[in-house]
């Protein structure tokens, strides 16, 4: 419609129909097989303030960033607070994208809170390293796990291991000359891909196995600290980083399957941010945990 | 056995698109835009494909005359209870299969692993033959198990470690290396569907039996002494309710160990004996 079309209606006479654009927002969540049951989430009050979902993302040295992290079905239903956490961190310096996803143990009473805490430590902790040369995986767990000790004496917390959670951090140095270097450690189940094409390289964190049972045990900050297993990629052109939870990792099973085709389709390409974040809480029957993921793109 | 296929349809789904009406149903996933299937059946699931995850649960109850009267009542009763309190929650009954085999002198598979929807038809449990045989119904189970997991697999199904709720009021009628030996063979590292088992006594269910019935000694669970058989037989159930829907929500975790309180009216066997 031009400007000038319904000023020029004189009074008493039918404005003239125009096809209007309406604007109509897409409702619902994106379903992937069987749906899950639409239900209504509960605000989870408690403290610290945990907002059900965080969409994060931009570019930063010559990279492109995705991130978001989503209450579980089962959480909203109950109320309970999202035990996901992901942290976000530039050191310009050395040209070093850092990115961490944790997953408060579901059992610890204020796990919300130790993942929240280990991604923010263990970024800094990276930073602070890189400031004087090189990554010190080891360290960087070690000190995520002493913020997670010194908040429960500070708390004077009887439960030990009321915070425990897994912490999967990544360093991706985007050098001078256009290469891409990853590095990743994890402790736990929370695992790094390599999405190249259609294919899901693990990088670390254990793989879900169709032959086995699931279950096994969990490990956990701050117990288990000094496991942390190290890998590392060069990612090329078209190339993502994927870094997740087990809410994601659980249904994606290695990534062969439909949910991990719908996955390598829609993020061949960075999505919008609240899009990803979007796409991130799709809806499949009996997956219904907190889920995260942070991807990182090298543009062709 | 009810099994759901991958057929979409019932929630909202839509695309993600910009201002214009969206098609009433844009299901993302599979290489070809879905339509759907004029038969009834569920598609055939591709080898390795993965369309939910589920977690086995078995009851296995004690049939013999000594439950006759308000015990075994008490026990139909709390499975109905079961089934409709799983059934209704949004979120459990899909994730949970239930399995019924009950014992006497031999032991009998009663309920196949089910999904608890509300229209399922539950056995009614009575007494029957002579004798109290543990060995057939750890021998049933080692037999089940791997067969019915085998199953989901193949459905596509991530399949969880089972779990097993044994309830009995009397004492094995058979030898001890007979039982025992059926009881290592369901425990043996090798059999990798073993399941965690808790066991619960009542009446003059023997607790040191009932202890070595359990995977581990915090899951055997003895009456208290001079309590209402029938009265601990529906706090078992109310227990066995709380745990299917506490280890449901907790399944993500991966936790091998399963969420499970105390029933009020019977005392955990973790602690020696005296």
């Amino acid at each position: 419609m031009s400007p000038g079309e319904s000023a020029a209606a004189s009074p008493g006479e039918a404005p003239p129909r125009v096809a209007r654009r309406r604007v109509r927002l897409a409702r619902g969540p994106v379903t992937i097989g069987e749906p899950a049951p639409a239900i209504e989430p509960r605000l989870a009050g408690g403290e610290p303030y945990r907002p059900d979902t965080i969409a994060d993302g931009g570019s930063a040295l010559g990279l492109t960033v995705r991130a978001a992290s989503v209450r579980g079905l089962h959480k909203r239903f109950v109320g309970g607070p999202r035990q996901d956490d992901l942290c976000l961190r530039v050191h310009a310096a050395s040209r070093t994208l850092i990115a961490a996803v944790a997953d408060g143990v579901s059992g610890a009473a204020r796990s919300d809170l130790g993942a929240a805490l280990a991604v923010r430590y263990a970024t800094a902790a990276v930073a602070r390293q890189l400031d004087a040369g090189s990554i010190d995986w080891p360290n960087v767990f070690e000190q995520a796990a002493w913020a997670l000790v010194s908040e429960e004496r500070r708390t004077d917390s009887l439960q030990t291991g009321s915070l425990a959670t897994t912490l999967l951090v990544a360093a991706v140095s985007a050098g001078d000359d256009g290469a891409v270097a990853v590095q990743a450690a994890a402790v736990g189940d929370s695992p790094a891909f390599r999405l190249h094409g259609k294919q899901y390289d693990a990088l670390v964190g254990q793989p879900v196995h169709m032959d086995d049972l699931i279950g096994g045990g969990v490990q956990a900050l701050p117990r288990d600290a000094g496991t942390a297993e190290v890998g590392d990629c060069a990612l090329a052109p078209g190339d993502a980083l994927l870094l997740c939870t087990d809410g994601l990792a659980l249904p994606l099973a290695g990534g062969t399957g439909e949910l991990g085709r719908a996955f390598a389709r829609e993020l061949a390409t960075p999505p919008d941010v609240v899009d990803f974040a979007r796409l991130l809480d799709f809806s499949r029957s009996t997956y219904d945990d907190d889920r995260t993921l942070v991807a990182v793109w090298v543009p062709r | 056995m009810k099994f759901p296929g991958n057929a979409p349809g019932g929630a909202s789904p839509s695309s993600m698109g910009g201002g214009e009406p969206e098609p009433a149903t844009a299901v993302l996933g599979g290489d070809e835009p879905t339509v759907p299937s004029p038969v009834a059946a569920p598609p055939p699931v591709a080898p390795g494909a993965v369309i939910g995850q589920v977690l086995p649960m078995y009851f296995v109850g004690d049939e013999s005359h000594s439950m006759s009267g308000d015990p075994i009542a008490a026990v139909n009763q709390g499975l109905i209870d079961l089934r409709d309190e799983v059934a209704k929650h949004p979120l459990i009954g899909k994730k949970v299969r239930f399995g019924i085999i009950t014992f006497a002198d031999t032991a009998e598979t009663r309920l196949q692993l089910s999904e608890l929807s509300e229209d399922l038809v539950l056995p009614t449990l009575a007494p029957r033959g002579r004798g109290t045989s543990y060995a057939s119904a750890l021998e049933a189970l080692r037999q089940t198990i791997p067969a019915d997991v085998a199953l989901l697999k193949g459905s596509g199904f991530q399949v969880h470690r089972p779990s097993v709720f044994f309830l009995s009021d009397g004492q094995p009628t058979e030898k001890a290396e007979k039982w025992r030996g059926r009881l290592q063979e369901l425990r043996d590292p090798g059999f990798r569907e073993r399941p965690n088992v808790l066991a619960f006594g009542v009446g003059d269910a023997d607790p040191e039996v009932i202890r070595e019935l359990a995977t581990s000694p915090r899951y055997g669970f003895m009456m208290t002494t001079g309590a209402s058989t029938a009265g601990a037989i529906a706090e078992f159930a109310t227990s066995m309710l709380n745990s299917m829907v506490a280890s449901a929500e907790r399944l993500d975790r991966g936790e091998q160990t399963i969420e499970f309180e105390k029933p009020e009216g019977f005392v955990q066997l973790d602690a020696p004996l005296v």
